[in-house]
């Protein structure tokens, strides 16, 4: 017999909010373990002497680079609210459907909130920069 | 382990069109995954036509009414028809429901059934649940003691110890919970499932278990308890309105207190 097909899974399944803000903490996880790359390469620049330094600052506020900052800005955001979420949830407590359903929506506005917080406080100290 | 992406021999082609009947006053449009295994082809998406008027009103209705006027090869699994049986168990419209539960009003007009998320497929919505089925019976379903029973009556417990069981017990075992659960699809053979870990700890908080040690004992494992993730698809449609997430947390938090 051949072998049995495998039922569809992601392909079908409804994007609920459960899955969403669960997928959305992986990806935004995954991206800040990548963009810390960034942060260990300006390290070495600065350990590494003026010269390195200079290079370093050049290349890291290039436009595109500041455009990646902004989005590790905003996953970073999700991915502390949403871990705070967690934490709740590892007590025991906010496991019924409806208050899981309430948090889904309150880290979604928490987050953003945090987004505009900090997006602002980054436009003004880039504002007063040289 | 299974992949995103579904094995050559499992995606689905298109399938027949049912058009329906003449004289169809409220039309719903049906759409079906089939699977025949004595033919050898891939799994196809069949569209049934029909007078939403001409059956009852739970999607069960609906495919028995499919069986008896248009196609009598469409097969699934059902019995009770009032959700204690749990056989019907099937994703519609991308959730894990009861068909005989889930009322076609609360539906979109165009429905759309497959069978239980990553499972082998036996044929159209059966799906094979011997692994589920081995992981509920791997966390040993039954109270174990070791002293004698009392000679004079039973082993009693208070009417509190029986609430704290209740709502756990009342599980039916239709794999919605399970079978919705992405860690669940990723990791079957290695992670229990969130069924099979609520009967788990249904069995640790009864008060006349004797075996709790054991039991935690056999759940301290990177796979078969912390795969869980609390993405909470679990407790989201358990159709008896368990909380498989919640009965998950109280292990890892048994666990975790037992170190200390």
């Amino acid at each position: 017999m051949p072998p049995r097909p495998l039922s569809p899974h992601l392909s079908v399944y409804k994007f609920k909010y459960t899955l969403t803000t669960s997928i959305l903490n992986r990806f935004t996880g995954l991206a800040l373990s990548a963009g810390l790359l960034l942060l260990v390469y300006w390290l070495m620049a600065v350990a590494g002497g003026a010269h390195a330094q200079a290079r370093a600052a050049r290349l890291l506020s290039l436009p595109l680079v500041r455009l990646v900052y902004g989005a590790l800005i905003m996953a970073f955001c999700y991915h502390l609210i949403a871990g705070i979420r967690h934490l709740v949830w590892d007590t025991g407590r906010g496991l019924e459907r409806a208050q899981a359903h309430r948090s889904a929506w309150l880290v979604v506005g928490v987050s953003i909130a945090l987004m505009l917080l900090v997006g602002y406080w980054a436009w003004l100290a880039g504002a007063r920069a040289p | 382990m299974t992949g995103f992406r579904l094995p050559a021999n499992s995606r689905i082609v298109k399938g027949i069109t049912h058009a329906a009947p003449r004289g169809t006053r409220e039309l719903r449009t049906v759409r079906i995954y089939r699977f025949n295994p004595d033919a050898g082809v891939n799994p196809r998406l069949d569209s049934f036509e029909l007078d939403a008027r001409s059956c009852g009103p739970m999607v069960l209705d609906v495919l028995i009414q499919i069986k008896a006027a248009i196609d009598s090869s469409l097969t699934f699994r059902r019995s009770c028809r009032e959700g204690i049986c749990g056989s019907c168990a099937m994703n519609i419209n991308g959730v894990n429901r009861l068909a005989c539960t889930t009322a076609t009003r609360d539906l979109a007009a165009e429905i759309r059934i497959y069978p239980l998320p990553a499972l082998p497929v036996v044929k159209d919505l059966v799906a094979d649940l011997t692994n589920f089925y081995a992981q509920y019976a791997s966390v040993k379903p039954w109270l174990q003691t070791r002293t004698p029973v009392p000679a004079d009556r039973e082993r009693l417990q208070s009417k509190e110890e029986q609430e704290r069981i209740d709502r756990p017990a009342a599980c039916i075992l239709c794999a919605c919970c399970s079978t919705a659960c992405p860690s669940y699809w990723w990791n079957s053979e290695r992670f229990l499932g969130p069924a099979a870990l609520l009967a788990a700890y249904r069995w640790i908080i009864d008060s006349r278990d004797e075996a709790t040690g054991e039991r935690l004992d056999e759940l301290e494992d990177p796979f078969r308890l912390y795969r869980c993730h609390t993405i909470m698809n679990c407790t989201d449609v358990c159709p008896k309105d368990l909380n498989p997430a919640r009965a998950i947390a109280e292990i890892k938090k048994m666990l975790l207190e037992r170190q200390s």
